[in-house]
């Protein structure tokens, strides 16, 4: 027998049992960032729903995730959110808060908003507002939470979790119409109810065939870890409209700090590619600096024309700051920017999106599958929470009325009790960015008039604080 | 026929017939020997028989009213479990406070709930696993749903459309938790062997269709075991029950045939009630009203002696 023929037959056999019969699951789960995990959890979590037999697949590699609990970096990543309250009640509902790593977690309980062409200005404030979390701790603890579940589950735990691995084929069963799964390993899952946490590009929503509505912003957020002057005194968020988008510097334990800065497109390219120095300042500039003075910095990176430019945006940092005394100065700006994290800074289209439905027969989408927004209210990640709190719950109550959790008898009112908030919060935030991209001297003067209006009127701010820490 | 309950015209199409009715329209030729509308009934099931399972169909209205059947089910079994009946450490007892929760911080009786419905998860782990019979189970939707119980050991549904029961049959096919679970027969609960018993019985939306209730009523009795739950529906002979189930249902929305509905044969729930103080190894342990509200689907109602109703009886003898 010729060695390529046993190789071949070799192949075969191995591949044989892989290829041919689909392994059967109750629910599949596309996608293992926030929102795969803390369904995975949530269900296994559930006195009702731990006996579901779920997969979970993700594209990319775990194992940062993994070894986040025992070997945590030395920096902070650029990929952190604001948790709020809410959430993290529904994460201590289901064990995984437990394994956070605290030390690394920030909460902040004013955010001060400003704008960049006017002094209006905005506090929210209220105790314990929102809470800065990086995305891997987050992972990390719901991934400690499920190997603590499954550590003390007395027989077969019910759950496996495949990186590395995408979903090639979606397609459906011909008899009972169960989705069919093949991966790029090339095993093939069937299953009773498909999840799409698998992200704005969800290949589930596309073979579900619900259609997402939306727009690209045209314009990029640009992330960076940053080291401060000194820890600041207290814990608060600060977010500067400017023209092209708002500049928010967000509070990490200690000296350090996460922004993420709304860009055009050209923009946010040059913050990417310029050196760590020139960055800084113009982060500190973004902050006190006028609108012309910026756009004038722009144009000298775009022109190449960068050498000094350092100094001259600290000489003009400072000419600013003249302007008020020093407990002003505390009062309405953030502790300066002294340094970049290397390789801290990235960048990431801005989207609106809304899926018409988050249902159909056999399938559910959660977190970003279904919808997008502009991160300035932060609370793109907390709406995901918030889905995957929504499908456990209506999966829980369908078990008991023993009905297949695939029919959308059982989906429906996860649907119907998610789409309205999402559409609201949606639309707040696309309506506020749009707001502050005018810079007709009218249009400034009116929406400043608001800006301090609201900071008058305690109701609507109390009301605003309740939305954005989903009290 | 409570699904007549509906006044929206979504609903125009949607049959309030189900294999129930027509169970029990053959019952009726099984007591009266009359065969007049059945030949009607069996066609319009036959229709019904393709769409059964397709729940954004003509039956959506039967798969909503069951999710309340499950609901009303599995309180009454859970609410009558006894938490703290074979404990005999006083530390070991789950806390049943004497007064309403509500007068407790949310958290507190949060937790309350908690830890009792987890001690009633425990005592229906430890229980024998439940044999069923369903009456009149049609196209099996509330058959698939007990089989699906962990809780549940095997469903029987029986029933008189050949059609129905292959629509059935085909569907529980389809899963493979259930498959084994169910078994459906072409049969009458008169013709069910004496020896066949059963930990729960259901007869949904039979009796108002039946000549003489009473007698399919005692013949399903006689198959319940011993501490064994019973679970009917019904329509109150009432003006209410008139307005939605025939008025409106009948000849306005014309949701099912006209003729289908008698409002002599519905029966009033302290009819029944009545029937079963004659029977002292029975007691009606719960009955709850049901109301279609358009865009929210069935919810209970404080009215049990309004409208549809459901009801549940032990055997406590």
């Amino acid at each position: 027998m010729s060695l390529i023929f046993r190789r071949a037959l070799a192949y075969a056999v191995d591949s044989a049992p892989k290829s041919f019969e689909p392994k059967v699951v109750d629910v599949l789960v596309v996608g293992g960032g926030p929102a795969g995990l803390t369904l995975a959890a949530g269900l296994k979590n559930s006195p009702i729903a731990r006996e579901l037999k779920i997969s979970l697949i993700e594209g990319f590699n775990l194992q940062p995730v993994k070894d986040f609990h025992n070997n945590p970096p030395d920096q902070f990543s650029n990929r952190v959110v604001s948790l709020t309250p809410q959430s993290i009640e529904y994460l201590q509902k289901i064990g995984s808060w437990n394994h956070i790593k605290e030390e690394r977690v920030q909460p902040y309980d004013e955010i001060i908003v400003t704008e960049g062409i006017s002094d209006a200005r905005l506090n929210l404030d209220t105790p314990e507002l929102a809470t800065m979390v990086e995305n891997l701790n987050l992972q990390s603890s719901l991934y400690q939470r499920i190997k603590e579940l499954e550590s003390q589950s007395e027989d077969n735990f019910g759950l496996d979790i495949l990186d590395n691995t995408k979903v090639t084929i979606i397609e459906k069963d011909p008899i009972n119409n169960w989705p069919i799964v093949h991966l790029s390993n090339g095993e093939k899952i069937k299953t009773r109810l498909l999840v799409g946490a698998d992200g704005f590009n969800s290949p589930v929503r596309k073979f579900s065939g619900i259609e997402s509505r939306g727009w690209f912003y045209n314009r990029f957020g640009v992330v960076g870890t940053l080291k401060l002057e000194y820890a600041p005194y207290r814990s608060i968020g600060w977010q500067r409209f400017l023209p092209t988008g708002p500049i928010a510097l967000l509070p990490l334990p200690n000296d350090n700090a996460t922004l993420v800065w709304s860009q055009t497109i050209e923009n946010s390219e040059l913050l990417t590619q310029i050196g760590d120095d020139l960055f800084v300042e113009l982060v500190n500039a973004g902050f006190i600096l006028e609108d012309i003075e910026m756009r004038y910095y722009y144009r000298k990176i775009k022109a190449g024309e960068t050498k000094g430019l350092t100094d001259d945006i600290k000489w003009r940092v400072s000419i600013a700051s003249k302007k008020y005394t020093e407990d002003e100065l505390d009062e309405k700006f953030p502790v300066k920017v002294i340094s970049v994290n290397e390789k801290s800074r990235a960048r990431f289209p801005l989207r609106l999106s809304h899926a018409d439905s988050y249902v159909s027969d056999r399938i559910a989408l959660v977190g970003d599958a279904a919808h997008t927004t502009h991160p300035l209210a932060g609370q793109g990640l907390n709406m995901g929470q918030g889905d995957v709190q929504q499908l456990v719950k209506a999966i829980e109550i369908g078990l008991q009325r023993g009905l297949d959790i695939g029919n959308t008898l059982v989906l429906e009112p996860y649907w119907a009790n998610r789409y309205p908030e999402n559409h609201m919060l949606l639309g707040v935030v696309d309506k506020l960015h749009k707001l502050y991209s005018f810079t007709s001297e009218p249009m400034v003067q009116l929406r400043s008039f608001g800006l301090n209006a609201l900071n008058q009127i305690s109701f609507i701010k109390n009301f605003m604080v309740k939305t954005i820490s989903g009290k | 026929m409570l699904r007549s309950r509906l006044l929206t015209p979504i609903l125009r199409r949607t049959s309030l017939i189900t294999g129930r009715s027509l169970y029990s329209s053959s019952v009726v030729c099984h007591y009266d020997k009359k065969t007049s509308t059945s030949k009607d009934e069996m066609d319009h099931f036959n229709q019904l028989a393709e769409t059964w399972w397709d729940v954004n169909g003509p039956q959506r209205i039967l798969h909503k009213m069951n999710l309340l059947r499950m609901d009303f089910i599995q309180q009454t079994l859970r609410n009558h479990i006894q938490l703290n009946k074979d404990v005999t450490n006083p530390d070991d007892e789950i806390y049943v406070p004497g007064y309403s929760l509500k007068l407790l911080p949310k958290q507190i009786s949060e937790q309350i709930l908690l830890e009792q419905n987890l001690k009633r998860d425990e005592i229906q782990r430890d229980q024998p696993k439940l044999n069923i019979l369903d009456i009149g189970c049609g196209g099996g939707i509330l058959s698939e749903s007990l089989a699906r119980l962990k809780n549940v050991e095997s469903v029987k549904g029986i029933d008189l459309s050949t059609d129905v029961l292959k629509a059935a049959n085909l569907h529980k096919s389809l899963d493979p938790d259930i498959e084994s679970k169910i078994s459906y027969e072409l049969t009458a609960i008169e013709d069910v062997p004496k020896t066949e018993i059963f930990d729960l019985i259901t007869m949904f939306e039979i009796l108002e269709h039946v000549n003489f209730p009473n007698e399919v009523l005692s013949s399903a009795l006689t198959h319940l075991k011993p501490n064994g739950w019973l679970f009917i529906s019904t329509i109150n002979r009432d003006f209410v029950s008139w307005f939605t189930t025939i008025f409106m249902g009948e000849h306005v929305l014309k949701i099912v045939p006209i003729g289908t509905h008698h409002l002599d044969k519905y029966i009033d729930e302290t009819e029944i009630k009545d029937w079963f103080k004659k029977k002292p190894e029975f007691e009606v342990k719960d009955s709850k009203g049901c109301t279609y509200l358009p865009f929210k689907g069935w919810v209970f109602s404080p009215t049990p002696n309004v409208g549809n109703y459901f009801m549940a009886i032990q055997r406590v003898k």
